[in-house]
């Protein structure tokens, strides 16, 4: 269940984000996500980009120390975790910032899948030629420098078989009204603790992200009063999204 | 004595697992067998608890964890239980505090949520800097008693003293119940004990030691419920390893009349944890063939010409 992986390469994508690609290949389901363990320092939730790799975002101590690991260094890893994607049939896949790494997997694993990803700049969108090579993609950023300028969920809707969105929550909140109830998931994240089911930490309305998701049929999503609103703190106290 | 209330079927959730009013409500649609829940321990001022990683389950059977009692303040909690209502299941809330005079203030604010308080008297983690309340506290039976009577002072809900298996606690229970407490809870989580990853050679868990649940722990509570029957005859909540019917018969026969369940929801989704708390309430009832839980409830104590082992 945890094991130590060595790191192999330390490959920057953008300014903010790098992948980092350890020695051992993870089976694990699409969605599906890894607790990543560097010893003395924390641990926090990824979901693969690559069968042995993990993209990282800068965003705080933990993840910029994850950023600037080099080969040879030696990261933990828990899981794979949590429920991920069912097989999707020609799906849209809807990404936002980093959220864009976690649809890498899903969109090798399905057939005929076309991107609608969104960044605040063109460096931003995450494994775009490699996305042109599989399928459709259609881009906007917010300054304009590809694509599209605005919003990802300007975009919207696109025609497709099936929907899979992944991003910052308020990205995927104004999304949920504009795609179809049925065949339209969606990726949750909240802080995590146990990330095994126990703690309940991570609840968004009562579902435990780490075990009832952190993939959630738009359906289920509907239900959640808290989703797009609130989310409990390190400490359980809420904050506002 | 007051009664505990009626907790039907008389399994609940563990403190700490699960935790909040929203997971609970999601349990309670989902058609968990659950009489009842138990609030993660509430406290009187926010703390973010220590820093991931917090659980560990190295070794085959034991889960460590470290999360050192993380909690808003008793403020916000109030905001919680009132915002969100339980259909049918009974709420327990569990209470800490650094001292007598916290305990009493955070179940001032908790009581009328509160079918029943329950005490956390052996939390055996800690934030860097602190002591845990099994040091401070839990093995001191005067300084349990003090909290207990205090907490009495302050509710008119029966209180649970929630014992630390890492303590004299039969001294401790003794000193609880003349103090005013109406049920015992055996117990708490053991140790702490200790993970370390011989590649990076690191202990595992931010907090270094962690408390632990589990199967390692049941044969430890499992004692304790059988020796605090055996003393007090009053009603036992007991914790620790049930992840069978069986594992929960055993802890009746030995003077458990309350069930909480913990570790064994590890890794399941609502769903499926739903579906082991049926599993289990179902084995029992088939156990008990009929014959009400009561008669059962201490049964291990019979001598074989039908006395008591405890008399």
């Amino acid at each position: 269940m945890r094991s130590v992986f060595r790191v192999v390469e330390n490959r920057r994508e953008s300014e903010w984000t790098h992948t980092i690609f350890f020695d051992q290949e993870i089976e694990s389901r699409p969605g599906q996500f890894m607790m990543v363990w560097l010893p003395r320092l924390g641990e926090k939730p990824f979901t693969l980009s690559y069968p042995n790799a993990v993209t990282v975002k800068k965003a705080g101590a933990f993840t910029e120390k994850l950023a600037e690991v080099k080969p040879g260094d030696e990261i933990g890893l828990r899981g794979p975790l949590g429920q991920g994607y069912p097989p999707l049939k020609r799906p849209a896949l809807i990404g936002g910032g980093v959220g864009i790494a976690e649809l890498r997997l899903l969109a090798l694993a399905s057939e005929a899948p076309s991107f609608v990803l969104g960044g605040r700049t063109a460096d931003e969108i995450l494994f775009y030629e490699e996305f042109r090579e599989l399928g459709p993609v259609y881009v906007a950023t917010e300054d304009g420098a590809l694509g599209h300028k605005g919003l990802v969920t300007e975009l919207l809707p696109v025609e497709a078989d099936s929907y899979a969105v992944c991003g910052p929550e308020r990205m995927m909140a104004a999304c949920l009204p504009k795609l179809p109830a049925e065949r339209t998931y969606f990726a949750i994240e909240r802080y995590m603790k146990c990330a095994v089911g126990l703690c309940g930490q991570c609840t968004c309305s009562g579902w435990r992200v780490c075990t009832d998701g952190p993939i959630f049929p738009a359906a289920t999503v509907a239900q959640m009063d808290d989703f797009g609103k609130r989310r409990r703190s390190k400490s359980g106290k809420w904050e506002t999204i | 004595m007051i009664p505990l209330p009626r907790i039907d079927p008389p399994l609940i959730n563990a403190s700490g697992i699960l935790s909040y009013p929203e997971v609970f409500s999601a349990f309670e649609s989902a058609g968990a067998c659950l009489g009842g829940y138990v609030t993660k321990s509430v406290g009187p001022r926010e703390k973010p608890g220590n820093d991931n990683p917090v659980v560990v389950y190295p070794p085959e059977g034991a889960v460590l964890n470290s999360l050192a009692l993380p909690t808003q303040s008793a403020e916000d909690w109030e905001r919680d239980l009132e915002e969100i209502k339980l259909k049918k299941a009974k709420l327990i809330v569990s209470v800490y505090g650094g001292d007598s005079r916290e305990f009493a203030g955070v179940t001032r604010r908790m009581s009328r949520f509160s079918d029943a308080i329950e005490v956390n008297l052996g939390c055996p983690n800690k934030e860097p800097g602190e002591q845990t309340i099994m040091e401070s506290i839990g093995q001191n039976p005067a300084l349990s008693a003090e909290v207990i009577e205090r907490v009495r002072g302050e509710t008119d809900k029966p209180v649970i003293a929630k014992l630390s298996p890492n303590s004299d606690y039969l001294a401790v229970a003794e000193s609880c119940m003349n103090a005013g407490a109406d049920a015992l809870g055996c117990g708490n989580t053991l140790g702490p004990g200790l993970a370390v990853d011989i590649r990076s050679r690191a202990a595992i868990l931010s907090g270094t030691t962690g408390g632990i649940s589990g199967p390692a722990l049941k044969p430890v509570n499992l004692r304790m419920t059988y020796e605090a029957y055996a003393r007090f005859r009053c009603p036992i909540v007991a914790y620790g390893g049930i992840e069978t019917w069986a594992d929960a018969v055993e802890y009746i026969l030995a003077g458990a009349s309350i069930l909480g369940i913990g570790t064994a929801f590890m890794r399941k989704s609502t769903q499926e944890a739903a579906a082991l708390t049926r599993d289990i309430w179902e084995g029992i009832q088939s156990y008990l063939d009929g014959e009400p839980m009561s008669a059962l409830v201490g049964a291990a104590h019979r001598t074989a010409d039908g006395g008591d082992s405890d008399a």
